[in-house]
């Protein structure tokens, strides 16, 4: 029988070099591949990942950088934590515990509305990147017969919040991905 | 040097978009991991072939001579007188044939003490193995590394291999062994012995994730050969041959990747002593006794005869409500080796591969489903079929359900193939000569199809990451109307089934 396909390397070769030009490509690891080595297939087994196991015989053993999103003494997800201060750097900061992962903001009246006022409170959950890694709570007063006064912020601040810091990591990550 | 290598990245620059170059950062040497796994288990094996016995003189079944019959215009046979023995060493008959037991090569003859065995039911197992990983990053995104995988199980007791006349099976032999650089634009490309992409990198479909693999795992491995009763058309099992691979990056779910071998063999140059070419030369593209190698001689290893093999795979991963799915599409295609006849001339007496293969799993919730279906020219050990032989079929259904650290699981292969060929190559006359249907002995050549069935239930017990403790049960058969699969033994034995149970642990680092 003959074979269908003419110049197949060539023919894919070149929807290669065609689709590499086209932005938005996402880089596959090697662990998304299929082995038949049994070591790495014992580890996936166990959900380890085979390119961080191992004894570390020469070099230096990345994975651990790897995980929390680059070097530095921030023991929840570098990239979150980075994020998260520059959402809201727009606000005075009150403390920040990048052990603990909470960012704590000052009131914070915005020049359009002197007789409200903001405080944000941030959890960066955990090392790892992910959608459900970071919290927001806003809070909101108003100025009411001489006394700040509690008011409920609309509802979809918070995670208004939270979609612009996920926004501000990814856009991190990949910045810091593209010059490794 | 260095003017000219930054105009070159320029233009690279230029052609890709100039995001892709930023500065170069500081290159850091690479980091180097010995990892390894050991396996060991129990087995008890419940199966037909495991033992011998010839009865008299002429009972060793027949091989075809090509030599034709006047009356029915086909092909006749020649009787064995006398088997090669479990440790007999396949020698190097004349012409060339390398690597297949003769009539005259074996000793002793029928009825005296080495063709007579029984083999016992139980036996352990022990497989380790050793990896040596390096991972590293370069300047401008690349990213490199490589891997010397060493197994410890790859051979069967004393066999002949390359050189040597003798190997044990613990001889440390170099399973896979490859460099890559990737880039997160470019994609991977990977060049060394390692699984092409339609033969094991970037399948779906073939469900292994539970006990030893199921009907790809360690059961083989207890297997006794004689009659070929192993499954062989696994996706790593198309072949480690020496090749160069280039994967794609991930684009909206899909991924691909192609990859190209000029041979069948491995770790380059193999079995290539002197330009007497033999079977077992790699590079030879014709040599004598090359249509032998469409059907899995037993105790030989040699060059496959695929010549220029390329793959080709697509891929889609994605998501829909939480149910992970993955799907691929692979050919594989490939020339041949051809044979010579007593003149010199180079005849095309087989087959190049030619495979089509569709697979996809689904995941939800712990639960995996997955199935993968196969056609095309090759045979049950992804060898080349003689010209005029059926095409094969291959159905691959599995499943699986992992719960914290216990996992459970069941697969099942079924095949139709064409087993021994339906030709021989007479070389006297340069052709392929098809052989009488069907015979009292069946042999080599047949004109039925060989059909394999196998199934699996196994669970895994994670003791620790890396740690598992195991326990599997594997059915297999193979079946051929009218050959015999077994010619140690009195009469046809069209038939071969095992039942293997196996449990215990494996540790991998």
């Amino acid at each position: 029988m003959q074979q269908p396909m003419r110049h197949p390397i060539l023919a894919a070769l070149l929807i290669t070099t065609a689709l590499t030009a086209c932005s938005g490509g996402r880089q596959v690891s090697n662990e998304e591949y299929g082995t038949d080595n049994a070591r790495e297939r014992i580890l996936r087994g166990g959900g380890v990942n085979p390119t961080n196991a191992g004894l570390v015989v020469f070099g230096v053993d990345r994975s651990q950088q790897n995980e929390q999103g680059g070097p530095g003494g921030v023991s929840v997800n570098a990239y979150l934590w980075r994020a998260t201060l520059e959402t809201l750097s727009f606000m005075p900061l009150a403390s920040a515990d990048p052990a603990g992962g909470v960012i704590i903001t000052d009131w914070y009246s915005p020049p359009t509305a002197e007789s409200e006022r903001f405080k944000a409170q941030a959890y960066v959950l955990g090392r790892q990147l992910r959608s459900d890694g970071v919290r927001v709570q806003v809070f909101r007063q108003i100025y009411r017969g001489g006394q700040w006064v509690d008011q409920p912020a609309s509802s979809a601040t918070n995670s208004e919040m939270e979609d612009r810091v996920l926004a501000r990591a990814r856009e991190l990550r990949s910045q810091t991905s593209a010059s490794r | 040097m260095r003017k000219i290598l930054l105009g070159t990245t320029a233009v690279v620059s230029a052609a890709f978009g100039a995001a892709v170059i930023t500065p170069a950062a500081a290159q850091d040497a690479p980091t180097v991991r010995i990892g390894g796994s050991i396996q060991a288990y129990y087995g008890y094996i419940n199966a037909n072939g495991q033992s011998s016995n010839p009865g008299g003189t002429g009972d060793f079944g027949r091989v075809a001579n090509s030599t034709l019959d006047a009356a029915t215009g086909r092909g006749g046979y020649t009787a064995v007188t006398s088997l090669a023995t479990n440790n007999t060493i396949p020698g190097f008959a004349a012409g060339g044939t390398n690597g297949i037991p003769t009539s005259a090569q074996a000793t002793p003859a029928a009825g005296s003490a080495g063709n007579f065995a029984r083999s016992g039911k139980n036996d352990f197992l022990n497989l380790p193995g050793i990896s040596v990983i390096v991972s590293g990053k370069a300047a401008q995104g690349f990213t490199y590394g490589g891997q010397v995988d060493l197994e410890f199980n790859a051979l069967e007791g004393n066999l002949s291999g390359g050189n040597r006349s003798s190997v044990q099976r613990s001889t440390v032999v170099a399973g896979e062994a490859y460099v890559y650089v990737a880039h997160q634009r470019f994609g991977q490309i990977r060049m060394g012995d390692e699984d092409g992409v339609m033969g094991g990198l970037m399948n779906s479909g073939f469900i292994t994730n539970f006990g030893t693999g199921g009907v790809y795992g360690v059961w083989e491995q207890f297997q006794i050969r004689q009659s070929g009763n192993r499954t062989q058309t696994g996706a790593g099992q198309l072949g480690d041959n020496t090749k160069v691979i280039y994967m794609s990056p991930q684009f909206h779910g899909f991924d691909f990747g192609v990859s190209y071998a000029p041979n069948g063999g491995g770790f380059g140059n193999g079995g290539c002593p002197s330009d007497s070419a033999t079977s077992g030369c790699d590079r030879a593209y014709a040599f004598r006794g090359a249509t032998a190698w469409a059907v899995a001689p037993a105790g030989a290893m040699g060059a496959m005869a695929r010549r220029n093999e390329y793959q080709v795979a697509a891929r889609y991963r994605g998501s829909f409500s939480g149910v992970g799915v993955a799907a691929t599409v692979g050919y594989i295609g490939a020339g041949t080796a051809y044979d010579l006849s007593n003149a010199g001339a180079q005849v095309r007496t087989m087959n190049g591969l030619n495979v089509w293969q569709a697979g996809a799993q689904a995941t939800y919730m712990g639960f995996t489903l997955g199935a993968v279906y196969y056609q095309g020219d090759y045979n049950f050990f992804w060898g080349n079929t003689v010209r005029g032989d059926r095409q094969a079929q291959t159905l691959n259904v599995g499943a699986s359900y992992t719960n914290g650290p216990i996992t459970v699981g069941a697969n099942m292969v079924t095949g139709v193939y064409e087993g021994g060929a339906r030709s021989d190559f007479n070389a006297a006359e340069g052709r392929l000569v098809r052989q009488a249907n069907p015979t009292a002995y069946g042999d080599r050549h047949n004109l039925a199809s060989q059909r394999r069935w196998g199934m699996s239930v196994g669970a895994n017990y994670r003791l620790a990451p890396g740690l598992d403790l195991i326990a599997e049960y594997v059915y297999h058969s193979v079946r051929e109307n009218g050959r015999d699969l077994d010619a140690a033994r009195a009469g046809v034995q069209s038939r071969g089934f095992a039942n293997v149970f196996i449990m215990g642990s494996r540790l991998a680092f």
